[in-house]
C-alpha cells in the first residue's frame, strides 16, 4: 500500500479523500494556491505544497507544478478528486511517466470517453441502448416514418448541419410528419444552407439516472447500483438520491442497468470507479449517455446506501490490490440522499454569494453526513465553484429520509452569505418530488409554481421583537456603552437560566 | 410606549408591557426567545441601517422607526463634564437606586429598567454627582429618553 498520497485538488473532496487516507493510515500531501492557503484541506494534511496563484489555470489545472510537489514530498500516487485535472488524459499519463500512480483509471480509458460520439459506439458496440437514431440524412419523410414504426412517437427531426434549435421539429403522429419535414427542411435550408435532416428519438422528460462502477486491474468488476441525478438546475445536478425512486419501483432494471453499463466499461478496459449515466424514459427504457472517469461529487449516496467506501477501494485497486468484492457482496439498504448547499441566492436567479461566513452551525445528528470544507470567518473565494458542502441523510425509506433531510437542513445556519438551503426545503416539501415523480426539467417546472418561502404568521412578530431588542442592545449611547451592552448580556442570559 | 417596525410593509408595534417574551441573547447576533411557552431562535444578520433576523430559515428584513438616532444624539456630550444616561429601548422605570445630588461610582447602579419582561439595571457611566434624575418610577420611557445625568 501506498504510504503517502498527493490530493490534486481543493475543497470539499480534498478533505473527503484526505480522511479515508487517513483512516488507511497513508500521508496526505494538500496542495494549495493563493485563495486557499488557509483552507481546511490545507490546514488537515500531513504535508502542504503552494502550487500558484489563485486562478485554477494558474495552480490547480498546473500538471507541471502538482507533479513537481509530488516529486518533492516523496507521493507514490495522485488522487485526482473530480474536476480540475481528474478527466485529463494528459494528466493521467504524466503521472505514469513521473512513476506515480494516478488513482483513476487509465489515460486510455479516459481519452477513449472523453469522446462523445466514440463513447456512443463503443457503447453500441458493447450491447448497451444508445437513444435511438440514425445520424445520416434521411431521403424524405417516408425514412421518419419507418423509424417510428420501429421506435414509435414522438421522435424529432433535426438539422444535420444544425445547432441551436433551428431546423428542429418535434412530431407526436404519423400526419404531422408530413409537414414537419417540410417546415423543419426548409428552416434548416434557410439557417444552415442544408436541409439535410435525420431522425432521433424524442425522450421526454428524462431522468437522469447513472450507475457506479468500480473495477480492478486484474478485469474484475462490480456495479454499486444506481444514483438519481434528475434534480438538476442548467444541467448541473443539485440532488441527488440513491435508490432511485423509479428503479426502486422497477423489479429487475437496476440489475438490468448494472449489467449495461458493466458492458460499456468492460469493453473500454476499464478500471478503478467509474460512472455510467443513462438517460431513462417513462416506462423505465435506459439509454447511454456518457461514462465519467472519475469519482462522483454525488458519490455519497451511494456510499450510505451500500456502505462501501469508494475512496478506500479506489485507492487499494489503484495501489495493485485485487479487488475484495463480487457482485453478489454489494447490497442496498435504505435511502440515501445529498444536497449540494452551494453559495448563491434561490430568491435572487442563484446569483453567487462570496463572501465571509459570519457564524456556521452546521446539522448533526443521527444520519447525517456533511463533507464540506467551510468554517465559521472563512471567505467564499470568488475563484472557485460555490459549493460549500454536500449535505446528505441516510434512513430506512425515502420517505423517512426526506424527512431527515428537512430536519438536517433547519439545523444548517450559514450567515454572511446566501446558501440554496431553503430552496432544497421547498423542493423537499414538494409534493411531486416527494411522490417521486422527477426527471431533468423539474426544477424548471418547479421554479414556475413554487409559492414564496413564507414564514408560520408568529414568527414576524417574534423577528419584530428580537430586532427591537438587538437596536437597542446595539445603539451607540454613552461611552460606558461596552459596558451597558455586555450588562444587558449578562442579564439576558440570567432570564433564560430562570 | 412602543416601538415602530416595518417588516414587508407592514408595522409592528413593539409594546414591552406586553409581549411576555424573554429574550436572551446566546452569541453576537444570536438571540433566544421564550414566548407562550415556545422558543425561538433568532439570528442577525445587520449592516448599517438594515436588520435582516433569520428565525428557521425564514428572513425578515425589518425597518425600525430610528430610535438610534435619537439616542445618538441624546448620549452625544464628552466623557469630560456631562454624561448623560440613555434609555437603550422602551421599557418601564421599575426601581430608582440613587437621588439627585446623590454622588456615585462609576458603574454603580442608578435605576432599574423593565423591557420585554426583563429587568435591567442602568449604571453610572462615570464616577460623579446625580445632577438630574428624570426617571420616575412606574413611568414609561421610549428608547433614548435621557434618563439621568452625571456631572
Amino acid at each position: 500500500m501506498f504510504r503517502k498520497v498527493l490530493i490534486a485538488n481543493r475543497g470539499e473532496i480534498a478533505v473527503r479523500v484526505m480522511r479515508t487516507l487517513r483512516e488507511m493510515d497513508i500521508a496526505t500531501v494538500a496542495v494549495f494556491s493563493d485563495a486557499d492557503r488557509t483552507s481546511l484541506h490545507v490546514r488537515m494534511a500531513d504535508e502542504a505544497e503552494w502550487v500558484g496563484p489563485s486562478p485554477s489555470a494558474e495552480s490547480y489545472l498546473r500538471i507541471d507544478r502538482i507533479l513537481d510537489a509530488a516529486r518533492r514530498h516523496g507521493a507514490e500516487a495522485i488522487h485526482p478528486g473530480y474536476g480540475f485535472l481528474s478527466e485529463n488524459a494528459d494528466f493521467a499519463a504524466a503521472c505514469e511517466a513521473a512513476g506515480m500512480v494516478f488513482i483513476g483509471p487509465s489515460a486510455e480509458s479516459i481519452r477513449r470517453m472523453g469522446s462523445k460520439t466514440a463513447a456512443r459506439q463503443m457503447a453500441m458496440a458493447a450491447g448497451a441502448p444508445v437513444v435511438p437514431g440514425a445520424h445520416e440524412a434521411l431521403a424524405g419523410p417516408a425514412g421518419a416514418r419507418a423509424f417510428a414504426r420501429q421506435f414509435g412517437y414522438p421522435l424529432l427531426l433535426k438539422a444535420v448541419a444544425g445547432g441551436g434549435g433551428k431546423g428542429m421539429r418535434r412530431v407526436d403522429a404519423d400526419a404531422e410528419l408530413d409537414s414537419a419535414f417540410r417546415d423543419a427542411a426548409s428552416e434548416a435550408e434557410r439557417s444552415f444552407s442544408n436541409p439535410d435532416l435525420y431522425v432521433e428519438k424524442l425522450i421526454e422528460r428524462p431522468r437522469h439516472i447513472e450507475i457506479q462502477l468500480l473495477g480492478d486491474r486484474y478485469g474484475n468488476m462490480v456495479h454499486f447500483g444506481e444514483r438519481e441525478c434528475s434534480i438538476q438546475r442548467r444541467h448541473q445536478k443539485v440532488m441527488e438520491e440513491c435508490p432511485s425512486p423509479l428503479v426502486a419501483a422497477q423489479p429487475g432494471m437496476r440489475e438490468a442497468m448494472g449489467e449495461a453499463a458493466l458492458r460499456v466499461a468492460r469493453s473500454a478496459g476499464y478500471y478503478n470507479a467509474g460512472t455510467v449515466e443513462f438517460l431513462v424514459d417513462a416506462r423505465g427504457d435506459f439509454y447511454f449517455l456518457e461514462m465519467n472517469t472519475r469519482l462522483q461529487v454525488e458519490h455519497p449516496v451511494t456510499e450510505l446506501a451500500t456502505g462501501h467506501d469508494l475512496v478506500r477501494l479506489q485507492i487499494e485497486v489503484a495501489a495493485g490490490e485485487k479487488l475484495r468484492l463480487r457482485q453478489e457482496d454489494i447490497a442496498w439498504r435504505g435511502s440515501a440522499i445529498e444536497c449540494r448547499i452551494y453559495a448563491e441566492d434561490p430568491y435572487n436567479n442563484f446569483f453567487p454569494s462570496p463572501g465571509k461566513i459570519t457564524r456556521l452551525t452546521r446539522p448533526l445528528g443521527p444520519g447525517v453526513r456533511l463533507d464540506g470544507c467551510v468554517h465559521d470567518g472563512w471567505i467564499v473565494p470568488i475563484d472557485y465553484d460555490p459549493l460549500l458542502a454536500k449535505l446528505a441523510v441516510w434512513s430506512e425509506t425515502r420517505q423517512s429520509a426526506i424527512a431527515r433531510m428537512l430536519r438536517a437542513l433547519r439545523e444548517y445556519d450559514v450567515a454572511g452569505i446566501h446558501t440554496n438551503i431553503t430552496f432544497f426545503r421547498q423542493i423537499l416539501e414538494d409534493e411531486e418530488f416527494r411522490a417521486g415523480r422527477l426527471h431533468t426539467r423539474f426544477v424548471d417546472e418547479f421554479l414556475e409554481r413554487r409559492k414564496p418561502f413564507a414564514p408560520p404568521p408568529d414568527l414576524e412578530s417574534i423577528a419584530a421583537l428580537v430586532a427591537a431588542f438587538h437596536s437597542a442592545r446595539s445603539a451607540p449611547r454613552t461611552e460606558s456603552a461596552q459596558a451597558q451592552r455586555s450588562r444587558w448580556l449578562d442579564i439576558g442570559r440570567r432570564e433564560a437560566l430562570r | 410606549m412602543r416601538l415602530s417596525l416595518d417588516i414587508d410593509g407592514r408595522t409592528h408595534e413593539i409594546d414591552p408591557e406586553h409581549g411576555g417574551a424573554q429574550i436572551a441573547a446566546v452569541e453576537p447576533g444570536v438571540y433566544s426567545v421564550l414566548m407562550d411557552g415556545r422558543s425561538y431562535e433568532a439570528r442577525i444578520e445587520q449592516s448599517d441601517a438594515r436588520i435582516v433576523v433569520f428565525i428557521d430559515g425564514y428572513r425578515f428584513e425589518v425597518q425600525i422607526r430610528d430610535p438610534r438616532r435619537w439616542s445618538r444624539q441624546a448620549g452625544r456630550h464628552g466623557a469630560e463634564g456631562r454624561l448623560n444616561v440613555v434609555a437603550p429601548m422602551p421599557g418601564k422605570i421599575v426601581r430608582l437606586l440613587v437621588a439627585e445630588g446623590d454622588m456615585v461610582e462609576a458603574a454603580q447602579g442608578l435605576l432599574v429598567v423593565e423591557a420585554m419582561k426583563m429587568q435591567n439595571e442602568m449604571k453610572a457611566p462615570k464616577a460623579g454627582r446625580v445632577v438630574s434624575l428624570a426617571a420616575r418610577e412606574g413611568a414609561t420611557v421610549a428608547a433614548g429618553d435621557v434618563l439621568a445625568a452625571i456631572e
